[in-house]
């Protein structure tokens, strides 16, 4: 699988207030290329500015070195070139599940039959039919998260941002999204980097885990996951396979979460 | 075009059905003790009068007020009275509550002209708008002109402060996912500002039937020759109380008409 990568970051770091006395280096070389079909998780201790790197990737920050590319091409600004989906669902409660699914389309501008068409299809696929005219206030915490992944979706976005999407969710709830999703990115050929606190969830999930030390965030370690087949969720978590690398990765942020614990 | 409707699904509709039915049950027995309240504070206020304790010419008499209505309404003079004060307060709601959410709503888009308008908005609030009266008549004249004018300044400026609270309480991610999905601010202002302020902008039209009933009353009290205002302060200089009770008790029925309507459109509006 050596296709070119759908998004690179290149030395990319952040700080904020430089060259005052509050200055502060969020984070520092960050250094990784993402391919189509591929999930990276990033993983790491409170504060070691995840999310900011989120917000850089997605063009809502400009990073102070580095730079980010999409298809070869340098990030400049938000261009809904990516996908974001976050812990909270962010559905707008006065419309119903199909137009909330519809929204980003709307604000592309593609005729409205055609975006109806698109999100139809995704709704129906993806196990929400017969909801499509439900407001999110009917649903519950699974299904909104599955219409604002939807909603993700249906942009057709090359790169898809979870951060930490599944970490409102009950357990049996967040086992079950978790493995639809990433079934779908692979059926979708997406590209998914996902921001988590939960290491089991970063390596169900993905083809490689990035640690990240404490701030200034630094990639600290790079695993490749390889779970062989294994797609259920319970199997999964007791491959040997599985629990090695967890612990791997506990120990490396062991020393941080002490502190922040 | 944004969506709303009155659809759910059978559970909810169930669950709704069962609540409703417990809460009729309830405000039944609500309107009991509300009518009882009503009906013996009139009569304890007939027998004071009656045995003198307190003097009829202070204090007027339920039976007097109520010979003063069939009066007043045998030759039309309270109807059209009624009818004055609604429609200038309707005028004035209409106009100021439409002007000040516009405005309100419309500030979302430029903060550094939020911020300018800051203070100005900060003053004009804290003057009684009564005393702009005077400054109004001189404008618009007096009559139907005036009341609607202090009327409509009124609530303009209570939409613009709290509609414009609104927008600023809308979630700040929702904003940031218009943004990562490429929206321009104007987008953004449209498709989830705007629908995501209209609980404010309902909220603060209850309010403002109010106010928009205290600017025409204050316009009639000043410079007006009709209306409810003008009914009571004119009997109030007579020392002809029951026709004031009249008055007032009419202001009473009207905004319990005008909260009616608006809290049945409020509930179109639920999500």
């Amino acid at each position: 699988m050596v296709s070119a990568p759908v998004l690179e970051a290149q030395q990319v770091g952040m700080t904020f207030d430089r060259g005052t006395s509050r200055e502060v280096i969020a984070f520092r070389d960050i250094t990784f290329a993402l391919r189509q079909g591929e999930i990276i998780s990033i993983v790491g201790p409170s504060g070691c500015g995840k999310s900011t790197l989120f917000n850089v990737i997605a063009g809502l920050l400009r990073p102070t070195t580095g730079c980010v590319k999409v298809d070869g091409v340098e990030v400049d600004g938000a261009r809904g070139h990516v996908g974001y989906m976050l812990q909270k669902d962010l559905l707008l409660p006065w419309r119903s599940v199909l137009d909330n699914v519809m929204l980003g389309l709307e604000v592309r501008g593609i005729a409205p039959a055609e975006a109806r068409q698109r999100a139809l299809s995704l709704i129906q696929r993806y196990g929400l039919a017969g909801f499509e005219s439900a407001r999110p206030k009917a649903l519950s915490g699974g299904m909104r998260q599955r219409v604002a992944f939807m909603r993700t979706l249906a942009l057709d976005p090359q790169a898809i941002l979870l951060d930490e999407p599944f970490s409102a969710l009950d357990f049996q709830t967040r086992l079950i999204l978790q493995g639809d999703v990433k079934r779908i990115i692979r059926e979708q050929h997406k590209a998914a980097i996902l921001v988590t606190h939960d290491i089991g969830e970063a390596i169900a999930m993905s083809d490689r885990v990035l640690v990240l030390s404490r701030r200034p965030g630094t990639i600290k370690a790079i695993h490749d996951i390889d779970l062989g087949s294994l797609t259920d969720p319970g199997a999964m978590r007791r491959s040997p396979a599985f629990n090695e690398t967890f612990d791997m990765i506990w120990r490396e942020m062991d020393g941080h979460t002490q502190m922040t614990a | 075009m944004l969506g709303y409707g009155a659809d759910m699904d059978a559970g909810t509709a169930t669950n709704h059905a069962v609540s409703s039915a417990r809460e009729r049950v309830g405000s039944r027995l609500v309107l009991v003790y509300q009518s009882i309240l009503i009906v013996g504070l009139f009569v304890l206020w007939e027998v004071l009068v009656r045995i003198k304790v307190l003097p009829v010419y202070l204090y007027g008499q339920p039976s007097g007020i109520l010979a003063k209505t069939q009066f007043l309404l045998a030759d039309g003079e309270l109807l059209s009275h009624v009818g004055a004060t609604a429609f200038a307060s309707i005028v004035g709601f209409l106009v100021g509550t439409t002007l000040g959410s516009v405005s309100g709503l419309l500030m979302w888009l430029s903060k550094t002209v939020a911020l300018v308008l800051r203070p100005v908005i900060v003053a004009i609030n804290g003057v009684p708008k009564i005393a702009l009266a005077p400054l109004i008549v001189v404008w618009v004249g007096v009559g139907l002109g005036a009341k609607v004018a202090i009327a409509a300044s009124l609530t303009f400026i209570v939409s613009l402060i709290s509609v414009y609270q609104g927008t600023q309480e809308v979630d700040e991610d929702l904003v940031k996912l218009m943004k990562s999905l490429g929206a321009r601010p104007f987008t953004i202002w449209r498709k989830v500002i705007v629908p995501g302020s209209t609980p404010w902008i309902l909220s603060t039209m209850r309010l403002n039937i109010g106010f928009a009933m205290i600017g025409a009353v204050v316009g009639e009290y000043i410079s007006s020759k009709v209306g409810l205002g003008f009914l009571i302060y004119n009997a109030g200089a007579l020392y002809d109380l029951n026709s004031v009770f009249v008055g007032i008790f009419c202001l009473m029925a009207l905004a319990l008409v005008f909260d009616a309507m608006l809290s049945r459109a409020e509930a179109r509006f639920k999500w």
